[in-house]
């Protein structure tokens, strides 16, 4: 995902002298062709990421497309107050790009673990919250917010995650995306994590029950039609990489509960019983409860009740 | 001081003016910080008569020269030099603070002609400065960036790394104005946290320093003007300045002036001034 993103912004930065990379001191193996063929649009600021989302916000005020770039947290929680004042407030075009959500760290401890990333910045007043399922939705979104002058936060991957889009997604502001169609019900995921959630959809058609599944990148702004109808078809079970408290699932039942949206809505999310365990990515959201047995099961709870 | 038309052409003359406008305004809305603001009005009155290249007129162009007030508590000397320089109308100040009127207590920038930043939480405007110094420089862009700051504000770690980063990137446009005046939210810098020694700091982080009496016009003016790399100018002041009793205490960082207390201040400015 970080790779397609990478290579999508030098593609287009090189038409666009306005888009600027900056990034934390990190990126080894990712960002060199960009340092290389566009020096004069990259910045590595240091081990100073409270600053450079300062500077980023200064420099984003010059009329630039600021893109900071770093790990996990650190762009986003170890400099929160930088991006609500100066980006937010100010309402300066950054994109805060962070690589690793969930657990893509995983066996490099909880301080590389992104669980509360999405909860805190789309808490945050003008920041747009996106999370890309697969590269090729990376790449879409990407030239998405290229195209956006709007203070933004973009949740990616890491490296290798596989294509869940079966088809090439067409992207546009706001929009869920269907990956495959079902007459039950809905499994809607952010991120991917959606791996976990088309292969529950494979076990819930073993078990004769037929759910769709789909993508929803937006956080912020959220596909009200889509998930209207879905709940006029079914349950609607929200998964995401991220803890319970103010993810995804919080966001889409605030949407639920301020349009008074009938219907019944599971979340699927990071239990966190343990924090100092270490794991691979699949081991984690297993053992935190992200998994096709908990998905399954929650699925037909709400089917049923 | 009674000009009411036309611009200030000397610092002197728009500093005096906007000291009575702070005390006036502080009183008015029974606002802290009378004293840091006291303390800065100077170092603004000479950035806002002439040194620095910004006015009514130029504020939306590219190239202006950037003033950023870091230390955003002291927002009404910001606010009173502006409007006496006419960048928005006078009648505001007499709104400071109150309900849906434009002008913060803190430095608001949004719908406020004039102000780069909303600023308040401390060590913000120095690396925001810092942004706008890089992309001009690496864009061949024009116009130098003013960052002013407290002394107290230096605690902050992002005052240090914005300084390695400044100085890494050769920044001959960026110039930091430190309001020296050695007080802090509860009490003196060097019984906080120490500074001093505080030249020597800026030095060692590659920065061109100057350190200046802090009201002085003419020595403030002469030290914005020479600048060969990142410049730092240590501006040796005193906080409350001006007014005999806020000089130099620690009280008046918080204190508003009563009606009596805008008396005698104005009194003291007459004799002062």
């Amino acid at each position: 995902m970080r790779d397609t993103f990478v290579k999508t912004l030098l593609e287009e930065a090189k038409n666009n002298p306005d888009i600027i990379l900056m990034t934390g001191d990190l990126g080894y193996g990712v960002l060199e062709d960009f340092q290389k063929e566009l020096p004069a649009q990259f910045i590595n600021s240091g081990v100073n990421e409270q600053t450079m989302m300062g500077m980023a916000a200064g420099y984003a005020s010059t009329g630039k497309r600021v893109f900071v770039y770093s790990i996990g947290n650190f762009p986003t929680l170890r400099c929160l107050e930088q991006i609500r004042n100066d980006v937010c407030l100010m309402n300066n075009p950054v994109v805060v790009v962070s690589v690793g959500a969930g657990y893509a760290y995983g066996s490099q401890g909880y301080t590389h673990h992104a669980l509360e990333d999405i909860a805190v910045l789309r808490a945050l007043p003008n920041m747009e919250v996106i999370v890309p399922a697969d590269p090729a939705e990376t790449r879409e979104l990407t030239l998405a917010i290229i195209a956006s002058s709007k203070p933004t936060y973009l949740r990616l991957g890491k490296s290798n995650e596989p294509a869940i889009h079966t088809a090439p997604p067409k992207v546009s502001f706001g929009t869920i995306n269907e990956i495959s169609a079902g007459s039950d019900g809905t499994l809607l995921f952010s991120g991917s994590v959606g791996v976990v959630a088309v292969a529950a959809a494979k076990e819930l058609a073993a078990q004769g029950i037929s759910v769709a599944v789909a993508s929803m990148p937006f956080v912020s702004t959220i596909d009200v039609n889509y998930l209207r109808n879905a709940l006029i078809k079914g349950p609607v079970i929200i998964i995401e990489e991220h803890s319970y408290r103010g993810g995804v699932g919080s966001a889409v039942l605030e949407t639920a509960n301020s349009l008074n949206l009938q219907g019944s809505i599971g979340l699927i999310a990071a239990d966190q019983n343990n924090l100092s365990q270490i794991g691979d990515q699949n081991f984690l959201r297993a053992a935190n409860g992200i998994n096709v047995e908990n998905i399954v099961k929650k699925f037909i709870s709400l089917k049923v009740n | 001081m009674s000009k009411t038309t036309s611009a200030f052409t000397t610092a002197a003359e728009l500093a005096l003016a906007a000291r009575h406008e702070i005390i006036a305004m502080t009183s008015a809305a029974k606002a802290s910080h009378v004293a840091s603001a006291l303390s800065v009005v100077d170092i603004l009155s000479v950035l806002y008569s002439g040194t620095a290249k910004i006015t009514p007129e130029n504020m939306n162009e590219p190239d202006r020269d950037i003033v950023i007030l870091s230390k955003g508590h002291s927002a009404s000397a910001l606010y009173s030099v502006l409007a006496l320089q006419q960048f928005f109308p006078k009648e505001w100040l007499a709104k400071y603070c109150d309900n849906d009127a434009p002008l913060g207590g803190h430095v608001t920038s949004k719908g406020v002609p004039g102000v780069e930043l909303s600023t308040g939480s401390l060590g913000h405007g120095f690396p925001y400065g810092l942004g706008i110094a890089m992309s001009r420089k690496k864009s061949g862009g024009k116009g130098r960036v003013f960052v002013v700051m407290s002394d107290g504000e230096c605690d902050e770690g992002t005052t240090w790394e914005a300084a390695m980063i400044a100085n890494h990137h050769e920044l001959d446009n960026l110039v930091v104005i430190i309001d020296r005046n050695k007080i802090q939210s509860l009490t003196f810098t060097e019984d906080t946290l120490k500074l001093e020694p505080f030249a020597d700091k800026w030095s060692a982080f590659g920065w061109q320093v100057q350190t200046v009496p802090g009201h002085d016009y003419e020595l403030l003016t002469k030290a914005i003007s020479s600048q060969t790399g990142p410049s730092c100018i240590i501006a040796d002041t005193t906080k409350g300045k001006g007014v005999g009793f806020m000089e130099n205490s620690v009280l008046w960082h918080y204190k508003p002036p009563s009606a009596d207390d805008v008396e005698k201040a104005y009194e003291q400015l007459r004799e002062n001034y």
